[in-house]
């Protein structure tokens, strides 16, 4: 009875032993199983991140594509590693040879490598050339196997078909699901990553655009081939494109012909490497520095040369500067030095000729002389302080209710002599409903007044009049016919519509019989830097600031300043003061 | 004994085109008073005006300022020149400071020399006056 419990003891025993073994054996299988799957698992994706890490963040699918294929032998058997990239106008095709198979079996991998591409994008590619290229082993004449094992994956990019990448074999059934997946897994997270990145660069490149687009400055991009690549609004409106063209080199090359050879500077750029730099370049009525670089990317090992780009930079203004000061200092050399040299020599001659003392009429002379230069002088003295305050806002109006027809009395007597000397008549004409009290600076408007009248006088010839006129305008109503009323001629004729609108004011205006001025010179009256060019040119006398200075008198009464004028018969100059 | 009038000492007609009115008066009244009768002079205030006198006077010299209204010192240099009534007369050409561009251009029409008025004082001024008309 012993033996038998002692048996069924150790029969259970085994049995039970007998049962954890074959639990152990099975639950060591599956774990083995899961280890197998977690190394897998990693040696995938230290596949991958070796690739990537390789890959980095380069945009070329070639290299990438060159790098995966290079990287396959680690993990997949194959006799070649290739793939096929649609290039511009032609594919490109790549072999990586890993064992020597013949010829024809590079041809065969060609061959349905193709298929497969034509399959993927619907088109027809049998007329497509195809550029090869072989590295790895070398082909064998001899050997005569043909593909067996062939497995083919499409490359996408942002969702489109670019190529395809090819692992084939002479050895038969290689490619299982495992290496299947794998080789998925590492083209997708390639193509994966290149999307990305592309969006990355499709954006910045928007925000570059956009950038061009806004610059002042014109820019013009070309290719490698002279293709306009980016003109920019600016560029375009330069050389005199509108908006909405799309110039090609040959549209600049025309556009700029007598400026300077666009395409030729290009091409000296793109060959020699160096920007070249054209200062003073007049293009219509604008000067222009003119860059000329070429454009070339940094890659790892060359500098790849992309074409070329043409900056226009305008510097119209600096140039208006320069010329200014240099107009400024002759006109000042010569209103300044002038009078001033001339006191000098009067006064030393004065000294040394006893003569003088006895002639009482040359000596009255002289002191008149001396006056009138000292006086030319501290006028053109203050005449530049007047502009400085003016540009620099300092220049404050004392508003006070006067009486302009008392100003504009005034101001005529003042002129009466120096009228009356030129042969020049010179009035006044009152509207009668013009209320003549008014809420202004009087120094500051007889200022004005001056230089208006003094400026008409110079320019009239003798027998022509000047004539001093104030008109009480309403709103809405013709200045024209508000003027015809009162019997006063104006040549107000290309601003009738636009004074029409005018607020209630007073129109205050100065007009002569004399050359008239053309429309081109109109815009230049009050500008400060065209006043001083236009005294050097002439040679006449005075700063030619003196309208610079009334209209910064009554744009300080907030009034405007304005002329018009037709060329032999006469000019008017008006300004407006609100009532 | 008839004396042979002596041509030498017959006054020297200076024409003066400038618009500076103290520098003309003082360089006229100069010219007399210091020079007792050797020189007259005729003054202009600008190129054709000067055109005129130098054609009517036919002055001996002509002092000519370079900026001036109306038809400025270069303008009646070229003017003259083309002039067949004017004969051959010396120039002497003075601004108030000295512009390269308008010495060079004076220069190609033949002036027998260019002075910047505010470095010279009237007597050497006068002294140049008279250099030139002595070389003539």
């Amino acid at each position: 009875m012993q033996t038998i419990v002692v048996i069924v003891v150790i029969s259970a025993s085994l049995l039970i032993a007998g049962f954890s073994y074959l639990r152990a054996k099975s639950l060591g299988k599956e774990a083995r199983k899961k280890e197998e799957q977690v190394r897998h698992r990693m040696y995938e994706l230290a596949i991958l991140k070796e690739i990537s890490d390789r890959i980095g963040y380069s945009l070329n699918v070639e290299k990438i594509v060159d790098i995966i294929t290079a990287s396959l032998e680690q993990f997949i058997p194959h006799s070649a590693a290739s793939y096929m990239l649609l290039g511009p106008g032609k594919i490109l095709f790549k072999v990586n040879l890993r064992k020597p198979v013949s010829p024809l079996f590079i041809d065969e991998v060609r061959g349905r490598m193709l298929d497969s591409l034509s399959a993927l994008l619907e088109k027809d590619l049998s007329r497509v050339s195809v550029e090869a290229t072989v590295v790895g082993v070398l082909t064998d004449e001899e050997a005569a196997e043909s593909v067996n094992s062939f497995f083919n994956i499409p490359l996408v990019i942002g969702g489109n078909v670019v190529g395809v990448l090819t692992v084939a074999d002479s050895a038969e059934g290689l490619y299982k699901e495992e290496e299947m997946t794998l080789l998925y897994k590492i083209v997708g997270q390639a193509s994966r990553a290149v999307t990305r990145l592309e969006e990355v660069v499709k954006t910045e490149q928007r925000k570059l655009s956009a950038m061009v687009e806004s610059m002042a400055d014109g820019v013009v991009m070309i290719d490698k081939d002279y293709r306009v690549l980016v003109a920019n609004p600016s560029a375009k409106r330069i050389v005199g494109f509108l908006a909405e063209e799309k110039p090609t080199i040959f549209d600049f090359i025309d556009a700029l012909t007598g400026v300077f050879d666009i395409k030729g500077k290009l091409e000296e750029a793109l060959k020699t490497g160096n920007t070249l730099a054209m200062d003073n370049v007049a293009v219509g009525e604008r000067v222009f520095h003119i860059l000329i670089s070429p454009v070339s990317g940094h890659g790892t090992k060359k500098t790849e040369l992309f074409g070329g780009v043409v900056i226009f930079h305008d510097i119209t203004y600096e140039k208006e500067l320069e010329q200014m000061k240099e107009d400024f200092i002759s006109m000042m050399v010569h209103e300044l030095r002038s009078p001033l040299d001339g006191i000098k020599k009067m006064s030393e001659f004065m000294g040394v000729d006893p003569a003088i003392r006895e002639d009482e009429k040359r000596y009255r002379e002289y002191i008149k002389l001396i006056h009138e230069g000292s006086s030319e002088i501290l006028e053109l003295v203050n005449d530049l302080l007047y502009v400085a305050k003016i540009e620099s806002g300092k220049f404050d109006v004392d508003v006070e209710l006067a009486d302009i027809k008392d100003i504009i009395k005034q101001r005529i007597r003042f002129f009466e002599t120096t009228a009356k000397d030129a042969r020049i008549e010179l009035t006044s004409l009152f509207d009668k409903n013009a209320k003549s009290e008014i809420r202004i600076d009087p120094l500051r408007i007889s200022q004005a007044l001056n230089n208006l009248i003094s400026n008409a006088l110079k320019f009239t010839k003798p027998g022509g009049s000047v004539v001093v006129q104030v008109l009480a305008h309403k709103q809405g109503q013709s200045i024209e016919s508000e003027a015809q009323k009162v019997g006063i001629k104006w040549f107000l004729k290309d601003k009738e519509e636009k004074l029409k609108n005018y607020p209630d004011a007073l129109f205050i205006a100065v007009t002569d019989t004399g050359e008239g001025i053309s429309k081109s010179n109109m815009g230049k009256l009050f500008n400060k830097f065209k006043q001083f060019e236009s005294v050097v040119r002439s040679g006449r006398r005075g700063t030619g600031l003196g309208l610079v200075i009334a209209k910064g008198i009554i744009k300080a009464h907030g009034g405007i300043i304005g002329v018009d004028s037709e060329e032999g018969t006469g000019s008017t100059f008006y300004f407006i003061l609100k009532s | 004994m008839n004396k042979k009038p002596d041509v030498s000492k017959a006054a020297k007609k200076i024409l003066i085109i400038d618009d500076d009115k103290i520098f003309s008066k003082v360089l006229k009244d100069a010219m007399k008073v210091h020079k007792d009768g050797k020189y007259t002079t005729v003054h202009a205030v600008d190129g054709e005006e000067g055109l005129r006198k130098a054609k009517e006077e036919k002055p001996d010299l002509i002092v000519l300022d370079v900026v001036m209204p109306n038809v400025g010192g270069l303008e009646f240099l070229k003017n003259m020149k083309s002039d067949k009534d004017i004969p051959k007369i010396p120039v002497l050409v003075t601004s108030q400071y000295s512009d390269m561009e308008k010495i060079s251009a004076a220069t190609e029409l033949g002036i027998k020399g260019y002075l910047v008025k505010a470095d010279h004082t009237l007597d050497e001024i006068i002294k140049k006056i008279e250099d030139v008309l002595e070389g003539e």
